[in-house]
């Protein structure tokens, strides 16, 4: 049996290498804190300020890099490395992005959509599965931002991942940002997503800001949530309920005490939109 | 095929060129070439961040310009073959080596390869420390016998140039003080309380570090070294590894 994430139910921050210092000087009112995983693989000193983190919070481990669709095998040195920080952080919850980065000879160090068919399910549901007896961990997996679709689609984003959840009793980690983009980009029913989600799965939500390019919604973390997002994630609380819910931001990083107001937001909302 | 399209996809991200038709082609409110130009922009600014994370002195160096068409020329020429952001950028001194740009620049692939070293210092793996205690244990006799496993945060340079003086000149705080044709330099990478430094070397201590690494035994690398360079101080260069936190453990030959 598979730990199962058991994260706080309240909101926090994504932590970011320009935070660390402050935070563990004045350890804000939180009860956990995710970062990306890649960027504590090895030891030394990105190590360090994780281990200390986790002595005064709960951790998430947020992984960019995985490729659960590509087609390519699973990179088992970087399993190996996901794993080996697992065991020594303990994290309350580990979490990857429904998306490939790697064809040909190349990888694409970028969170890239797929085609949702029945071939792919298949294919994702046997890397979830590996990913999670490796780790001895429930994994949840993060529905994604897309700038583009694939005509030959034989099932929704949200299908695709309700059923993932259901073959591999993974989580889903819900970005209510992602939905969003999704939505003005490629014309997704946000709300019909969000009714259709399997709640019992739905682990984590993450909301962050996002940037327009020439018409297209660019899921860029380098803004505060957009009020458009607010109402959507105001709808999936109701929907759905309370979880655990982080405010990403990754670029144009502005002072802690920014992200912290926007997490008491998040908080709020929880309390007041839970039916 | 799953594996067709993202093959094709990946090909539009690369190299610009239109998609193919399984790929809808119009949007709420753009086209698709809009789309594979955002996952383009991604995809190159990721790799360019990634290089300027690894080598910020090649960056202050060359500056911004420079720099950017550098590391364009450099994401056309090297696929990333990690998931790992952190492992981007390993061939960069061999690049610039041939970078027709930069051939008046003599020292960049050096101070690369040492930026590199760095950066791997930086991510090395944890490892248990051997101090002067742990080798107090072997008598005096069997030194010779030695052989000597490093951290995995170790690292030597030679260079033509003196790279560890350019690195030092371009940290934070450093004064910029350096002799760009002060000729052949050694440096020992190291990584001491988490903080990675960069030490001078003599060339003959790195001769004799060379020899260590490949895994003979204190006495013949050290014989090997005097028979050259009669003026090799075993001693101190034995506390210059034990004050870089260089060492991890040994072995006795013999007993493997």
């Amino acid at each position: 049996m598979n730990q199962p994430a058991t994260l706080p139910c309240t909101a926090s921050i994504g932590l970011r290498a320009p935070h660390y210092r402050e935070v563990l000087q004045s350890l804000p009112e939180l009860d956990w804190l995710e970062v990306h995983s890649e960027n504590f693989f090895g030891g030394g000193a990105p190590l360090r300020t994780l281990l200390r983190v986790r002595e005064q919070y709960s951790v998430s481990l947020h992984g960019v890099g995985m490729g659960l669709a590509s087609k390519k095998p699973l990179d088992q040195a970087h399993l190996s490395a996901l794993q080996r920080l697992c065991d020594k952080v303990e994290p309350a919850a580990v979490s990857e992005h429904l998306c490939w980065n790697a064809a040909g000879g190349g990888v694409i160090n970028d969170l890239l959509p797929f085609p949702y068919t029945h071939e792919a399910l298949n294919h994702v549901t046997r890397r979830v599965e590996q990913v999670q007896e490796k780790l001895g961990r429930q994994l949840l997996v993060e529905n994604l931002s897309s700038y583009l679709s694939f005509s030959h689609s034989e099932m929704s984003e949200g299908e695709f991942l309700a059923e993932l959840s259901r073959r591999t009793s993974c989580g889903i980690l819900f970005d209510v940002e992602n939905l969003y983009v999704n939505a003005r980009n490629l014309g997704v029913d946000a709300e019909d997503f969000i009714r259709a989600m399997p709640r019992d799965a739905v682990k984590e939500y993450h909301l962050a800001g996002f940037s327009e390019r020439d018409g297209c919604l660019v899921d860029t973390h380098d803004h505060a949530v957009h009020p458009a997002v607010w109402k959507l994630y105001e709808f999936a609380v109701s929907q759905i309920g309370p979880r655990p819910t982080l405010i990403e931001w990754d670029s144009d990083i502005p002072a802690l005490s920014v992200l912290l107001n926007e997490a008491e937001k998040a908080q709020r909302c929880m309390e007041l939109c839970h039916a | 095929m799953l594996s067709d399209d993202l093959a094709c996809f990946a090909e539009a991200v690369v190299t610009g060129q239109p998609p193919s038709l399984l790929i809808d082609t119009e949007y709420s409110n753009y086209g698709v070439t809009v789309a594979v130009e955002v996952y383009r922009n991604n995809y190159r600014g990721n790799l360019h961040d990634a290089l300027a994370g690894a080598y910020p002195v090649i960056a202050q160096l060359v500056g911004g310009d420079f720099f950017r068409l550098l590391t364009r020329t450099y994401i056309g020429q090297h696929p990333s073959k990690s998931g790992n952001l952190h492992h981007y950028g390993a061939e960069m001194a061999d690049f610039l080596a041939a970078f027709e740009p930069a051939q008046g620049l003599a020292y960049l692939p050096d101070v690369a390869r040492l930026e590199w070293a760095c950066h791997l210092a930086y991510f090395a793996e944890d490892a248990e420390v051997m101090t002067l205690s742990d080798l107090a244990q072997i008598p005096a006799e069997r030194y010779g016998d030695l052989i000597l496993k490093f951290h995995p945060s170790c690292h030597v340079l030679y260079s033509d140039h003196p790279v560890g003086s350019i690195w030092q000149a371009h940290q934070r705080g450093a004064d910029s003080d350096f002799q760009i044709d002060s000729g052949a330099s050694c440096a020992l990478v190291s990584r001491v309380e988490d903080e990675v430094r960069v030490n001078a070397l003599l060339p003959v201590q790195a001769a004799w570090f060379a020899a260590m690494r490949e895994g003979v035994t204190l006495g013949e690398a050290t014989e090997t070294t005097i028979a050259r360079h009669p003026d090799f101080d075993l001693q101190s260069m034995l506390l210059n590894l034990f004050d870089n936190h260089s060492m991890v453990d040994f072995n006795l030959k013999g007993m493997l």
